[in-house]
């Protein structure tokens, strides 16, 4: 019977939806959680090694998020290990832009950095787009789309079956505007994936490295960066990357001497 | 004046004397005399004298006056002497003295080269005797107080300067750098500087002074020799005398004379510290030392601050201490020691008191121990040396309120946040999730995207289908017979258990027609049997299925107005829900 199709093509539907937000909802295993806890409580006493251990086990799974990451920076800013810290914050960072704790703790391991870049101003309108673009996690702007094009769904439903005109006027236009927002949201959230892949960076570990005007072994030397400088990569060929830095100056430096975020 | 008030008398400071012992003898007048003749001082070595002195009064106009001569004497031989009669004539008449008889007894040995007597205050007698030899009776000497010493000892050398001359002006003109030495002067006051003394040297009496006295420390062991000291003077020589009043009364004139005198250097010998029993913290402290250690408290929080005193007290080279071997627990914060000095410089040498303060600040909470402090010296009297341990302290540490930990920040300038630490970390749940599962952009996001628009569709088509389902009544009454109906006969079931008979059989009836009616398009008010049955032929329904229609009509018809005996109730309902169905079916 008809009906009967209708209730199992709805079953159905949600049966996939299930099976397609479950992944979503499954952070981790106990195992993994248990392990940052403990690792959490290693940093709580003081014992900065260890925690750094536990951390770097949860990361060796395969796991990241924005709490591992940054507490991973801390452990490793705790026990003076600046490039590794830094290294570790900015990955935070990358997935949360806009979490002031972290970028008040990269501000303080930038400190203890021997390089003092000065960034190139930006022009204002870039400064905005950038904050702007950059003032929500990606995931959080993606949660955030879909539920609005789903509630713009939902409205434009209830639109074709209500039978009063007003409440057929609402829908319509709140479904419309939820649209356009998440649309919107969607907008931005690709702006930002687009600026981290355009934007790759990467931190220097070597204690000491010579930037060259091109990716061979040559004794002139542009200039030199020490530990914990970030700088943007822009280019890799032949076990050499080619840099630039916020103020503007480029070079050739070898791979090994530095990891990317 | 009456002449027999005039006394002229000998005397002597004692009568029996060693050999080798000094002694005075004077001979004093009340008057003026004349022409004084010297006693026979046979057996007797004469030290200093005559030394003549007179003194004057005038009481009332009354003029007396004390005038006398004497001699200081060494005894030289023993036995029995005499020390003559001596003379004078005052006024014109002669006086004597009588003879002393001196016993002479065995004694040391006459001193040749050796000072022997100190007495002190200036004897201002000394000062008017003529002497023509300028270097026998002003030069300098550079005294030490031992010549033979460890390196580190304490040695005290005094300049000192020996005059038997009245002296004007006195000037410093070289002093010797003291190279090999750590010295330091001994302070004294302005007067003790200038004081004269009496001292006997090589027999004779001099009127001394030490110009300058430095404590010495030898800083490397060998021969070290202390270079001369040189001073220039201008000295007052007595003319010689003319006649005897002048000799007797210090009559005749004055002379003075520029003169510079040198003293000769010495040589200190330094000693190696043995190497045999050099204890593992010796810091080359020599002297001799106590060590006391303290502590102000044994109970305190984290990030407060703990003062450890060490006291060192006692004589030798306080001043050249390095800093001690303090261990300290590692967790504690160690400053540079405060050290505070409370040191006298005397002729005896350098001692005192040397304080060193630690500030200590536990930067964790526990039980610690501050070990006990090693301190050794050497002790150059005994030639050995010597280890001394202050007490162990146990520190309890508890946590404090806040720990606070200071960043670095000295590299770079331009920085304001010298007080702030990193942000703490993020605690709870991690959030963790796959590395490379990012929401945005993966297939799921996607679908759960296009979900809506899904939705949006699938509701139109719907809606579309629907209207169009809707929109031919019959059909619709049609599809609706055997929902109605069966609701209908829900009713008669329920009628059927609550036994109210009347009421089950007008559901049954009513619902049977009214499934007809719906089914076959035909008004409630023109149904009958027959048109029913005629109707039901037409859409193909077999005979015997509309015969049981009929009869099961007709019992609800006839069981509206007479009880129905012959066939249960049950049975009409499953009868009439069967009819509904097998029509449903067929049709």
């Amino acid at each position: 019977m008809i009906l009967k199709m209708k209730f199992d093509l709805l079953k159905r539907l949600a049966y996939v939806l299930l099976a397609v937000l479950l992944p979503l909802l499954s952070f981790g295993d106990d195992n993994t959680q248990a392990l940052f806890e403990k690792g959490n409580a290693y940093y709580t006493k003081g014992q900065y090694q260890q925690a750094v251990g536990a951390y770097q086990q949860v990361i060796n799974s395969g796991y990241q998020s924005i709490p591992l990451y940054y507490n991973m920076g801390n452990a490793e800013y705790k026990l003076g290990e600046i490039p590794s810290s830094l290294l570790y914050y900015e990955k935070a960072h990358k997935l949360s832009p806009a979490d002031e704790d972290i970028n008040v703790n990269i501000h303080f391991a930038n400190l203890k950095t021997t390089d003092k870049i000065d960034e190139m101003p930006e022009f204002f309108l870039n400064r905005w787009w950038h904050g702007f673009i950059l003032s929500f996690s990606v995931n959080a702007l993606a949660i955030w789309s879909v539920l609005l094009v789903l509630v713009g769904s939902g409205l434009l439903v209830l639109y074709f079956f209500t039978n009063s005109v007003a409440i057929k006027k609402l829908s319509f236009y709140s479904s419309l505007t939820s649209f356009f927002i998440g649309l919107v949201i969607i907008a931005i959230a690709g702006s930002q994936v687009s600026y981290f892949d355009g934007h790759k960076q990467a931190i220097i570990f070597s204690g000491i490295v010579n930037v060259k005007s091109g990716p061979v072994d040559q004794p002139n030397t542009l200039f030199v960066l020490h530990e914990g400088t970030k700088v943007n990569v822009l280019d890799k060929a032949n076990g050499w990357m080619r840099i630039k830095l916020a103020n503007g100056n480029e070079g050739w430096l070898k791979i090994s001497d530095v990891k990317e975020i | 004046m009456l002449a027999q008030n005039i006394k002229f008398t000998a005397s002597v400071s004692k009568n029996e004397v060693a050999t080798g012992e000094q002694f005075e003898v004077s001979f004093s007048v009340n008057g003026n005399g004349d022409r004084f003749t010297p006693p026979d001082l046979n057996g007797f070595q004469v030290a200093g004298g005559p030394n003549q002195s007179t003194s004057m009064e005038m009481i009332n106009g009354a003029t007396t006056v004390n005038a006398s001569v004497s001699y200081i004497l060494v005894a030289v031989k023993e036995g029995d002497f005499t020390i003559g009669p001596a003379s004078i004539i005052v006024n014109g008449h002669k006086y004597t003295t009588n003879p002393i008889k001196m016993k002479v007894v065995k004694g040391k040995p006459v001193p040749q080269n050796r000072a022997q007597q100190q007495q002190n205050g200036p004897d201002n007698n000394l000062n008017v005797a003529g002497a023509t030899d300028l270097s026998k009776s002003l030069f300098l000497r550079t005294v030490l107080d031992k010549d033979n010493v460890y390196q580190g000892q304490q040695l005290t050398l005094t300049y000192r300067l020996y005059t038997r001359i009245g002296i004007v002006q006195t000037q410093v003109t070289k002093m010797p750098d003291l190279t090999g030495f750590w010295n330091e002067d001994v302070k004294t006051t302005p007067q003790a500087v200038a004081q004269w003394k009496v001292e006997v040297y090589n027999g004779v009496k001099y009127n001394v002074a030490d110009v300058k006295q430095i404590i010495l420390f030898p800083e490397h062991a060998g021969n070290i020799t202390i270079d001369p000291f040189s001073m220039d003077f201008v000295v007052r020589l007595q003319t010689p005398a003319r006649n005897i009043m002048d000799q007797v009364f210090g009559g005749g004139g004055y002379e003075d004379k520029k003169y510079t005198a040198k003293s000769a250097p010495v040589v200190v010998h330094v000693k190696q510290l043995p190497e045999a029993g050099k204890p593992d913290g010796f810091v080359g402290a020599v002297g001799n030392f106590a060590i006391q250690s303290t502590i102000d408290k044994t109970e305190l929080k984290t990030n407060e601050a703990l003062n450890y005193k060490i006291k060192v007290t006692g004589s030798g080279n306080i001043k050249l201490l390095k800093d001690l071997n303090v261990n300290f627990p590692v967790d504690f914060e160690k400053y540079d020691p405060k050290v505070v000095d409370s040191i006298k410089e005397q002729v005896t040498g350098v001692s005192g008191t040397r304080f060193y303060n630690y500030l200590l600040i536990p930067r964790h909470a526990g039980d610690y121990k501050i070990d006990p402090l090693k301190f050794s010296y050497f002790n150059p009297n005994t030639g050995k040396y010597v280890s001394l341990e202050t007490k162990p302290f146990d520190v309890k540490v508890a946590k404090g309120v806040a720990e606070t930990n200071v960043t670095s920040l000295a590299d770079k300038q331009d920085v304001k946040l010298l007080d702030k630490d990193i942000r703490y970390i993020k605690t709870g749940d991690a959030g963790l999730f796959k590395e490379g599962n990012r929401f945005f952009g993966s297939v799921s996001y996607y679908l759960l995207l296009l979900l809506g628009p899904f939705l949006c569709l699938g509701a139109y088509v719907y809606r579309g289908q629907n209207a169009k389902y809707n929109s031919d009544i019959v059909k619709v009454k049609n599809r609706r017979a055997a929902k109605i109906a069966a609701k209908r006969l829900a009713n008669a079931h329920q009628q059927l258990l609550a036994k109210n008979t009347a009421a089950f059989y007008e559901a049954i009836f009513r619902g049977i027609y009214g499934y007809l009616g719906d089914k076959l398009n035909i008004s409630y008010a023109d149904l009958n049997r027959e048109i029913i049955a005629s109707a039901l032929q037409k859409k193909g329904i077999d005979l015997p299925l509309i015969t049981r229609l009929e009869d099961t009509i007709d019992l609800c018809e006839m069981a509206r107005y007479a009880p129905v005996t012959h066939i249960s109730e049950q049975e009409v309902y499953n009868k009439a829900k069967g009819i509904i169905n097998d029509i449903e079916n067929e049709i």
